[in-house]
């Protein structure tokens, strides 16, 4: 077994090209292999020491979010609090707080797990994944780059690199929620996330919608704009609530039985527009709104 | 009432314990250390048709590969002995042990468990405690009959254990009943969860073994390794270093004898470490999964007239302590309130699952739950606010229960005012949220218990005892019992402890019993070494024994403050000379007898020092997801007199937590094939400190003649026993039916809030 560390990109591209398997907080890998999920890669090169990915900066269209920014960091990342809410909202109830502080965006979006909380809000915030390799790089999107559970498109000498979010809109605001039986260490039953744009009458101006834990990978609501364009908030959280539920192919296991995931993801789908919404008319509600309102608040 | 003026916090180990400097089990590594681990069935119920362990004992660095053949052929477990430290021809549960190898390190040892082979005919799985009990059922043990029971059990085909408590003409009783509501109630098990899974590192010198180990009762742990090895007492000496939580998890015997028999067998110290996963499927203790019909008639004016009761306990494989467990699920089904005539029959099934064991109260937060969900049933029918439903019916000073025990001053009363009071029952809530009640009780458990104390010549004491701590702070408070009687500070003295080779026999940290028992003891010795110190005063000041006075760290002649020498001073004394050296045990409270008739009798329907309490829960309901969240618990306990307030506190408070997390997350699953399904941390959920709710507790106290020093009772166990119950009463409320299965998940209770709504 082999350990390097890397202090640039290029190190630890090298590294990934010689067949190394990038950590850096450790919080999936360790703990997958402890359990017996899958054994610790023969070689390893640590990338958390690579500082240009540890940020989080404006560009000329937008906003790039390195792979490497923690948890602990987006929950007060005045950037993404102020204009991508819903990803501050799905970091800050990732794991524990030691969890938030090593774990990073990047781990969340490779581990590529259906119940991963950054996904939905990347995804209807229309992030983009930023992959490199020592041949070059490349720019895909989310649903091009999950492919099932557990699984990415990326190739084994690939790192992600960052994840880029389009330039925020006037009135706009986003939102993710989700179902949890407790509030530290859980994970997602089911979540959804929503963007939305409002026009000047109130009326949702522009809506996606994406879900988490319902399917094999982050499930975009195909057709939540079409439905939920033109319409009130209020009149848009059953309409969302239902489509969610029929779009969700939930499985069942220890958490839910696939009936009640069926039913939750419609109930998390209407707060995460309603909250969308809300934030969108300007409405402060506090990261993250599963502490604010709804489930678990105190 | 507490002993000190004001509340002291005295943690001896705290500081250890906080700062990572303590030493637990798994710390402990000895020179030529070998790394043990398990073979285990890994199937519920099978017949063992071939097993190989050649292959895996001829791997470079195994030192050993042990079977039943090279164990004697003992069969243990107390009351109902219906086990043997390895599987010899039919495995029982997933988690029973073929076979056990010692090796160089973790990797090698687990290799060579993998290269043992045991091949196996499958047996019919018994997983439904209603089909087991019915006839033709399956039979876990086969030849259950030959089994050397003792005292009064009895037993029936996949029944370990029987009890009940009879108490007048119940049809005649029920009879008069204006309204009888009958309701079944199901419990899921769950487990006690140490944070600490347990370590056992044994050594051998010559024909001696030392076993250091996680236990909450090393006395029972060396006991099982001298029956099942068949080795005298004094050949085996058990240690328990800091213990990283117990809840029950860790009373009972063992792995402490299969690591002796590895470290016998390789002539090597030998250290065993369990994985999360091994302490929740292989250990004989978990909270036991309960079935349980309770049918009540009441009069329209709310008087409870009759009970019959029918109450099924999974046992699982083997039977551990449980033998108890039907009669004290038949007291809790019966619960602390007064009926003319009862009728409650339980049972101990037998079933292919891991054994279950004392974990913290065992039956009764389960029971309770049952009882009081089904209480505020009663309550609706005639048309009762719930707390004045229980103020009409339950039992008080000079009141007979229903199993005839006959009350003197107690504090039910008072705690069920008490907690409703500082809660919001009554008050205007928000449409999602209710105040739940329950009462509840819980004996305390008198035994023999024994203590030295010695003061060194610097002054310095020592309690040298046989008690065990497991975090609940109550070896801390015996301090503060020595330090008043030799009038020294509860820091003054040291604790030895939890070694069995060192101290007289204490039944260990189990049934809430350390302070009531221990702290008889030691008292008794401190009073002894009181007696010595005055003697040697007495000589030093020119004055009577009976005059001197022992306080604030001096001796003095009572009346003549001034005529005074400090303590110190005499220890130096007496160094040189008679020695400052006391022992106690002292005389154990007694049983109170009772009326009822109870077949399986288990000595447990007379209860000294029984413990009331009463929890009200303010829940909130999300009721689109059935996701409830405790807000705040308002506690009452009446435990009698409360010696150490910061402790009695903090237990109160972990009680209540962890009543918490049996009411709403923690349950275990099993498959079909009857193993356990969610054997870590992400899917058998624990309450965690961020779901803590705001916990206001108050202490009743009434000192208690028959029971523990000034008048205590216990404590630890029973801050559990409620908290379920009144969480299920106000969720009850919330979705306008009682949610009838243990624990109550989110789906459980939007699945009942559905049905409500159709």
């Amino acid at each position: 077994m082999s350990f390097t560390i890397a202090t640039t990109v290029d190190d630890a591209l090298a590294a990934l090209a010689d067949g190394a398997r990038p950590i850096a907080g450790g919080t999936d890998l360790v703990v997958g292999a402890r359990h017996g999920k899958a054994p610790l890669p023969d070689a390893l090169v640590a990338i958390d020491r690579i500082e240009e990915l540890a940020d989080v900066q404006l560009d000329h269209d937008g906003v790039r979010v390195g792979a490497l920014v923690t948890h602990a960091d987006l929950v007060t990342d005045p950037v993404i609090v102020g204009s991508y809410t819903a990803i501050a909202d799905a970091s800050a109830l990732v794991g524990s707080p030691s969890t938030r502080h090593v774990g990073t965006v990047g781990g969340n979006v490779m581990n590529g797990s259906p119940a991963m909380d950054t996904g939905a809000p990347l995804t209807v915030l229309g992030a983009r994944a930023q992959l490199r390799s020592a041949g070059g790089s490349r720019t895909v999107s989310l649903d091009d780059l999950w492919t099932g559970p557990g699984r990415t498109s990326a190739a084994a000498d690939e790192l992600l690199v960052g994840l880029h979010l389009p330039a925020a809109q006037a009135r706009c605001g986003s939102a993710y929620v989700r179902l949890e039986y407790r509030r530290a260490m859980e994970i997602a039953v089911v979540g959804a996330a929503a963007g939305v744009t409002l026009a000047d009458d109130g009326t949702i101006a522009s809506a996606a919608v994406a879900l988490a834990a319902v399917a094999p990978t982050i499930l975009a609501v195909v057709g939540a704009n079409d439905s939920l364009v033109g319409l009130t908030p209020a009149v848009a959280g059953p309409v969302i609530a239902e489509l969610a539920s029929d779009v969700a192919a939930p499985i069942s296991d220890l958490r839910a039985s696939d009936r009640y995931r069926r039913h939750c993801i419609g109930v998390m789908a209407k707060r995460a527009v309603d909250a969308a919404a809300r934030r969108a008319a300007g409405e402060s509600i506090a990261v993250p709104v599963n502490r604010s309102i709804g489930i678990g608040a105190a | 009432m507490a002993i000190a003026e004001v509340p002291r916090f005295v943690r001896a180990d705290g500081p250890d314990k906080v700062t990572g400097s303590g030493r637990y089990a798994a710390d402990i590594s000895l020179t030529g250390q070998l790394v043990a681990k398990f073979r285990y069935a890994g199937v519920s119920h099978a017949r063992i048709t071939r097993l190989d362990i050649s292959a895996a004992a001829a791997m470079p660095g195994v030192f050993a590969v042990i079977t039943a053949d090279d164990v004697p052929d003992v069969m243990y477990s107390p009351v109902v002995p219906d086990r043997r430290l390895f599987a010899n021809d039919v495995v029982r549960f997933e988690g029973e042990l073929v076979a056990a190898v010692a090796a160089i390190d973790a990797a090698t040892a687990q290799a060579a468990v993998d290269a043992i082979v045991v091949e196996f005919e499958a047996l019919p799985i018994v997983d439904d405690l209603e089909a087991a009990m019915a006839d033709g059922s399956p039979l876990v043990h086969e030849d259950w009959e030959s089994y050397a029971v003792t005292g009064d059990t009895v037993q029936r085909p996949n029944v370990a254990s029987f009890s009940s408590i009879e108490k007048g003409d119940v049809e005649a009783a029920m009879a008069t009943a204006d309204h009888v509501v009958t309701s079944r109630y199901v419990a899921d098990a769950c487990h006690a969860l140490p944070i600490e899974p347990r370590a056992v590192v044994a050594q051998w010198e010559g024909e001696k073994v030392t076993i250091w180990t996680s236990s909450q009762v090393p006395f029972d742990a060396r006991n099982g390794v001298c029956e099942t090895l068949q080795m005298p007492a004094s050949r085996v000496r058990v240690v328990v270093p800091h213990l990283g939580g117990g809840f029950g998890g860790k009373c009972g015997f063992h792995f402490e004898a299969h690591v002796a028999a590895l470290a016998r067998a390789t002539r090597r110290p030998v250290k065993l470490v369990f994985s999360r996963q091994e302490e929740m499927v292989a250990p004989d203790r978990r909270r036991e999964g309960m079935v349980v019909d309770i049918t009540s008639g009441v009069k329209a004016d709310g008087t409870l007239v009759a009970r019959t009761g029918w109450i099924a306990i999974d046992n699982g494989a083997y039977t551990a302590d449980a033998a108890f467990f039907p009669q004290l699920a038949a007291m809790h089904v019966a619960g602390p309130y007064a009926m003319a005539a009862v009728k409650i029959e339980s049972s101990l099934v037998y079933t292919n699952h891991q054994p279950s064991g004392s974990v913290r109260a065992p039956t009764a937060p389960q029971a309770c739950w049952a009882l009081e969900s089904h209480t505020d049933e009663l309550a609706a029918v005639v048309g009762m606010d719930p707390v004045e439903f229980r103020r009409h019916n339950i039992v008080d000073e000079g009141v007979e229960g229903a199993a005839g025990q006959v009350y003197g001053e107690i504090g039910l009363r008072r705690c069920l005012d008490a907690a409703v009071e500082a809660s919001a029952y009554g008050d205007d809530l928000p449409d999602n949220e209710a105040v739940g009640v329950a009462v509840s009780w819980w004996p305390s458990f008198p035994g023999p218990s024994g203590a030295y104390i010695k003061i060194d010549s610097d002054g310095s004491g020592m309690i040298i005892t046989g008690a065990q701590e497991c975090g609940t702070g109550s070896v801390m408070t015996l301090r503060m019992l020595a330090a008043k009687e030799l009038g020294m500070e509860p820091e003054d003295f040291q604790l030895v402890y939890q070694d069995t080779s060192a101290a007289p026999y204490d039944t260990g940290a189990t049934g809430s019993q350390t302070l009531l028992n221990n702290g008889r003891a030691v008292i008794e010795g401190a009073r002894e070494v009181a007696a010595q110190l005055r003697n040697v005063a007495a000589d030093h000041l020119e004055a009577a024994p009976d005059d001197i006075v022992l306080v604030a760290g001096q001796a003095h002649v009572s009346g003549s403050p001034d005529r005074s020498v400090p303590i110190a001073e005499l220890a130096a004394i007496a160094a040189e000379g008679e020695m400052l050296i006391g022992k106690g045990s002292g005389t154990p409270p007694q049983y109170p007898t009772v009326s009822a008739m109870c077949v399986g009798d288990q000595g447990l329907a007379g209860w000294a020092g029984p413990q009331f309490a009463c929890h009200a829960v303010h829940v909130r309901l999300d009721r689109e997801t059935g996701v409830v969240r405790v807000l705040d618990v308002s506690a009452a306990h009446d435990s009698g007199t409360i010696v150490n307030p910061i402790g009695a506190h903090g237990q109160v408070e972990g009680g209540i937590t962890m009543g918490i997390g049996q009411a709403l997350t923690e349950g275990t699953q099993y498959g079909e094939d009857a193993k356990q399904r969610n054997t870590g941390l992400l899917e058998y959920k624990l309450q965690t400190a961020a779901d803590a709710p705001t916990i206001r507790t108050q202490f009743i106290e009434i000192p208690d003649p028959n029971a523990g020093p000034y008048g205590a009772k216990g404590l630890a166990e029973a801050p559990n026993v409620p908290t379920a119950a009144a969480i299920a009463n106000g969720v009850a409320k919330l979705v306008g039916a009682p949610v009838r299965q243990l624990p109550m998940t989110a789906e459980r209770v939007w699945t009942t809030s559905m049905e409500v709504d159709r």
